[in-house]
């Protein structure tokens, strides 16, 4: 069990999926920036398409999603995503290879499968993509056979799936109800369709979760035996996100709780013969993620933890994120606008950040730390203000420190949010915009 | 008799296996129109308007380059669907390559028979497959290969797909064919030049793959030897 040290969780920090994070984007950053950033694309890159729509919308969600109610809605919008993968692609070197193309959303598979493979088309096609590996985020509840047929016939090869709990008091009260037969049936589809990698997204400190509950959930997602796992921990913030206004916020588990809740789901997955991955992923020992973990090679980015090393991600669609050596870019999120942008010939690009050589380094350093890899400060400048606390988290034994290499620790895990957010120079104020640590 | 029950591609279009009474309201919206060598059927970008099946010849489908040139991006043969049903924009230009004919449906009239027809809408996903499959083959083709790859699989995939009409067995591909198109246009299509084309397939005569008995006609000789050179 990892020690517990309350004053160190009480703070929110941010999930550092980039560095600097999205709360430091501005608008003085845009199309402009864009278009240069990919017109000097220098080496792979991979895509990342957004459908920012689902079948129907969770109330705990907190992603850029609406309802797939209208096909008209839908229609345009994949038309205008049409018309962005053209000028995106038009605007790339020739003979940039593509690495990776991956759907998320919301649920791609809220648009038809017909549209799906149109688009795949379009991508390989204007991107003149040659042998990428794909992936695809997929609602259980909309995954009908011909679905995973398309996905198989498509060639996808990771798939996955929103899992969240398997309980149904706590399904009904988050607002996904999904019967566990549901996921058994799209996992057995998924395998029968032959995509060989499956990913579930599970979450603890759910209103009213129980321990029992939590373990129930694990047990049951072993038992299907997914490649990988991503157990995130809910993140109650109404006045964000309005739609969590529904969810009843007296029942929540407090943080004892959520850490206790973390560190057993860690204990049950690894002992099942999970590897753990980042601070909340966790992995099979043969599959890429683990063994990226292993060599040292692990990524953080827009998705979670990966394998890729493509140095240049390339975000499609309303509010996705592109993300460049040395800057950030963020599409136009509302769909309606994102639609005018694109459709007349503008990149979709409204706000990001540009990363100095210092935002770089730090860049760096937190990944490691993320990544529960040793991270280098020996060139670190701004190491003199962070004795203090690297040394107070040293003498708890969650940070091993030899005044240049910082090493983790059997107990780093639950931590390295906090840590990392120590080589934050923009989190000097506590923001209420992100979620606890743990 | 309707033009449906004489027509040569049908068993293989994506009309086949419709009962008689669907077909008798499809041949109803149907039109047959040829199209001479270089013409043009639909613009990219333009509304799309129609949809289409190949009786005959073979079409090339196109889209515009930044820098204004056009990339080859799929070739389509006898038996194959062309433009996109529910779709409001066409994405790609389709033009003939040589004289062509081609069964026409208003796009709004087809999408209304494919709503109220499942099947014909399932086989149309089915055909969005293949046609995503050639794409990724043609990418292959275009991203990778060198020069003699790139034309050993070229001529390989023609002599999938030229199999001659009406022949009792179609899956098997045609030793004898006749190429619809110039060395210039198999350069822009490969993204060679036409000395490199011209080298190439002289090469292929000289080491025995292939017999080039005309420009336009290909025999090919050793369909193993060029099943392996196309790597």
């Amino acid at each position: 069990m990892w020690p517990y040290f309350p004053d160190l969780l009480d703070r929110a920090v941010p999930r550092y999926t980039s560095f600097p994070t999205a709360a430091e984007f501005h608008g003085g950053v845009g199309a402009n920036d864009q278009a240069a950033a990919i017109a000097a694309v220098d080496g792979p890159a991979s895509l990342y398409l957004h459908i920012p729509y689902c079948r129907q919308i969770c109330w705990y969600c907190g992603c850029n999603t609406g309802a797939a109610n209208k096909a008209e809605r839908l229609q345009s919008y994949l038309d205008a995503l049409d018309a962005e993968v053209d000028l995106v692609a038009a605007a790339m070197p020739k003979g940039t290879g593509i690495a990776r193309i991956a759907f998320g959303g919301g649920s791609p598979n809220a648009i038809s499968p017909l549209a799906f493979v149109r688009l795949l088309d379009r991508v390989f096609v204007r991107f003149a993509a040659n042998a990428p590996e794909l992936s695809v985020e997929l609602d259980p509840r909309d995954l009908t056979g011909e679905w995973a047929n398309v996905l198989g016939a498509s060639r996808i090869t990771h798939a996955s799936l929103g899992v969240q709990t398997f309980s149904p008091d706590l399904q009904a009260r988050i607002g996904r109800v999904q019967p566990a037969g549901m996921i058994v049936d799209a996992v057995a589809n998924l395998r029968t369709a032959g995509v060989g990698s499956i990913n579930f997204d599970l979450m603890y400190g759910l209103p009213g979760q129980s321990m029992a509950e939590l373990l129930d959930s694990l047990d049951a997602t072993i038992t299907l035996a997914p490649e990988r796992i991503a157990l995130f921990g809910y993140a109650h913030v109404p006045q964000l996100m309005p739609r969590q206004r529904r969810i009843d916020a007296s029942s929540l588990p407090d943080q004892a709780m959520r850490f206790a809740m973390a560190a057993c789901g860690h204990d049950r997955l690894t002992a099942a013969g999970y590897v753990a991955v980042g601070f909340d992923h966790f992995a099979l020992p043969h599959d890429p993620l683990a063994l990226a973990s292993k060599a040292g090679v692990l990524r953080r980015n827009f998705q979670g933890f990966t394998d890729d090393q493509a140095e240049y991600l390339i975000g499609l669609g309303a509010s996705a994120i592109s993300c460049f050596p040395d800057r950030i870019i963020q599409n136009e999120k509302g769909p309606g606008a994102y639609r005018m942008r694109v459709s007349q010939g503008l990149m979709a690009g409204v706000r990001g950040v540009r990363r100095s050589r210092d935002d770089r380094e730090r860049a760096m350093l937190i990944e490691d730390i993320l990544c529960l890899r040793p991270a280098d400060l020996s060139l670190f400048v701004g190491l003199n203000e962070l004795g203090v606390a690297l040394s107070d988290l040293c003498a708890r034994g969650i940070i091993r420190w030899d005044g240049e290499i910082l090493s983790p620790t059997p107990s780093t895990r639950p931590y390295a949010r906090v840590i990392a957010a120590l080589f934050d120079p923009y989190r000097a104020t506590v923001p209420e915009r992100f979620s606890n640590a743990i | 008799m309707t033009s449906c029950d004489t027509c040569i591609v049908r068993n293989r279009s994506i009309c086949a296996g419709l009962g008689s009474e669907e077909l008798a309201v499809l041949n109803r919206i149907a039109r047959t129109r040829s199209i001479s060598a270089g013409q043009t059927l639909m613009w990219e970008g333009e509304d799309s308007l129609l949809v289409a099946n190949v009786i005959e010849g073979v079409l090339k489908l196109s889209t515009g380059t930044s820098d204004g040139r056009e990339q080859i991006v799929g070739i389509v043969y006898p038996s194959d669907f062309i433009g996109r049903p529910f779709g409001q924009r066409s994405l790609q230009t389709v033009t003939a390559l040589t004289d062509a004919r081609v069964c026409t449906f208003a796009r709004s009239a087809f999408d209304a028979f494919a709503r109220d027809h499942p099947e014909l809408e399932h086989k149309l996903l089915q055909r969005t497959l293949i046609e995503l499959d050639r794409a990724r083959h043609w990418m292959l083709l275009l991203g990778r290969k060198s020069a003699t790859e790139k034309i050993a699989t070229f001529l390989l995939e023609m002599s999938d797909r030229l199999v001659p009409q009406g022949c009792d067995q179609p899956d098997a591909p045609a030793d004898s064919f006749t190429l619809p198109f110039g060395r210039q246009q198999i350069a822009d299509i490969l993204g060679l030049t036409i000395e490199t084309v011209s080298r190439q397939l002289t090469k292929l005569r000289a080491e025995g793959y292939v017999e080039l008995p005309s420009r336009r006609d290909i025999t090919i000789i050793d369909r193993g030897g060029l099943t392996a050179l196309a790597g």
